[in-house]
């Protein structure tokens, strides 16, 4: 439900603005990883190129929701709720900054990767990577309509991607035992994995504030049991 | 007759005592403010709709809400200054101080007003000398040694956070004062004869960012010792100096609760709606 509109216009505005940034923001990085993953699996360097290019503006966006929230805080000095999304989207920005970092490493790995020849293993990524858009996704969604359970179900997951990530390293040096040759590949595959499962770690972050925004709750550092 | 302060022969400014006995002395440490269902009207007029909290001890709560919500007549409901105000009457429920409802026959009022200080949004000094505001209720209470009212003072003021500033200017007149001052002074002449409870009815409003701070800074330490009630439209500073607060609407508390809560995830919409500026 949309909450009413504050008497005061200019801060229904500057939090409107703030969260248009945070949103714009998450939308730039998911472009990003998806620009980086398709650059792999497609050997194309444009792609890879492009995502790495993306990080300036991502990077931009950052300073200027810090900056942005700031603002609300000294001008409006807001409570409650109000005070819950403000310091939300000022923490929310660090995290999709992180997971745009991770896109451009697994960029730079693709090009490397892409200088020698396939490796079929590259289909390891593919539902690796769809497992992390998803959670980046649906904690933004949560953020974005303030949905305290899709945040929830959002932290649950993270589990899955852990083992998919060690599943994954496991496959893959047991590929370098047996096709040294290839071992520099198999590296940068184990190292694209560990990207992908630190953005579902920074997913996990931005799905724990959008439910603290959304029903004050904290839900960090419980057991996995507590939050499923 | 029982008096909670020995007097001897009154004085003839003395006020006159309306009943036989003061409050009875609860532990003076943990006296509380317990309000049950209390209606109040100006005349036809209902301005306070079956209000029921229980104020906690040497804590501080604040009362918000928007203008004409009843805090102010519940405020002054506590130590019955409404009394002063015709046509104004509590026409159900009941306030008990310390466990003694204060509307028994029994209850002094003078006494009531006595253990419940006030202080007001305009401070108000007597156009008398720093030392005089602050002797007066001592000598009204029969207080006469010399060298007793000086300790008095002195401690009252030190309470206040104002001897600093003034102890070498006691025989100066009151109103030579700034505002904050005047404000720090009221706060001392209300400390001076011991109460239980001080109300603070928009103690700041009138006041400058600086002796603002200097009043919030005294009711923390004052709160050590003192059940405060304060009345405040500046919701930052009820989120800063209270305890407890109560979010008052239409004459009705709508909400009661720890500040922290009240500010960062309020039960009730109305509140969420008022704390927010959605509606004021």
């Amino acid at each position: 439900m949309t909450p009413p509109k504050h008497i005061l216009g200019t801060f229904d505005e500057a939090l409107s603005s703030l969260r248009n940034n945070v949103l714009m923001m998450a939308g730039l990085a998911e472009r990003t990883l998806d620009r980086a993953v398709r650059g792999l699996l497609q050997r194309d360097d444009n792609l890879a190129a492009a995502a790495i290019a993306d990080d300036e503006e991502i990077d931009q966006l950052e300073k200027q929701i810090d900056k942005d929230g700031i603002d609300v805080l000294l001008r409006f000095q807001p409570v409650a709720s109000d005070l819950r999304r403000v310091v939300a989207a000022m923490k929310l920005s660090p995290n999709i900054e992180r997971i745009a970092d991770q896109a451009t490493n697994i960029a730079r790995r693709a090009r490397k990767l892409n200088k020698h020849p396939a490796l079929p293993e590259v289909e390891i990524i593919i539902p690796i990577q769809a497992h992390a858009m998803v959670m980046f996704k649906h904690a933004i969604d949560a953020f974005s309509r303030e949905d305290a359970d899709l945040g929830r179900a959002v932290v649950v997951r993270d589990k899955d991607l852990d083992y998919m990530n060690k599943m994954a390293n496991r496959k893959l040096t047991e590929r370098m035992a047996q096709d040294p040759k290839a071992l520099r590949g198999y590296l940068n595959l184990i190292f694209i994995s560990r990207c992908l499962e630190r953005v579902g770690d920074h997913a996990t972050n931005i799905a724990e504030d959008a439910v603290y925004a959304a029903a004050a709750e904290d839900i960090r550092h419980q057991p996995a049991t507590a939050t499923g | 007759m029982v008096s909670l302060i020995e007097m001897p022969q009154a004085p003839p400014q003395q006020l006159p005592r309306q009943n036989q006995t003061s409050l009875e002395e609860t532990e003076a440490a943990r006296v509380t403010i317990d309000i049950r269902g209390v209606d109040f009207a100006y005349g036809e007029k209902q301005v306070l709709s079956d209000v029921t909290l229980e104020i906690p001890s040497q804590a501080v709560t604040a009362f918000i809400g928007p203008s004409g919500c009843g805090k102010t007549t519940l405020l002054r409901c506590i130590n019955r200054m409404n009394d002063l105000i015709e046509n104004a009457r509590m026409t159900q429920g009941t306030i008990y101080l310390g466990g003694t409802d204060i509307h028994s026959p029994q209850v002094d009022v003078v006494d009531l007003r006595r253990r419940v200080g006030m202080v007001f949004q305009k401070s108000n000094p007597f156009p008398k000398s720093i030392y005089d505001n602050i002797a007066y209720g001592l000598r009204i209470g029969g207080i006469r040694k010399r060298s007793q009212i000086d300790e008095a003072v002195e401690k009252s003021l030190r309470g206040a956070a104002l001897w600093e500033e003034v102890k070498d200017r006691l025989d100066e007149g009151a109103l030579g004062l700034s505002g904050g001052q005047q404000q720090r002074l009221c706060i001392a002449r209300a400390l001076a004869v011991e109460p239980d409870v001080i109300l603070m009815d928009e103690p700041c409003s009138a006041l400058d960012p600086i002796a603002t701070a200097k009043i919030e800074e005294l009711i923390q330490e004052l709160k050590r010792e003192y059940t405060i009630v304060i009345v405040t439209h500046n919701m930052q500073q009820a989120g800063r100096v209270s305890d407890h607060t109560g979010f008052f609407y239409l004459g009705r508390l709508i909400e009661f609760g720890p500040t922290s809560k009240i500010f960062s995830n309020p039960s009730e919409k109305r509140t969420e709606d008022y704390i927010t500026g959605r509606f004021g």
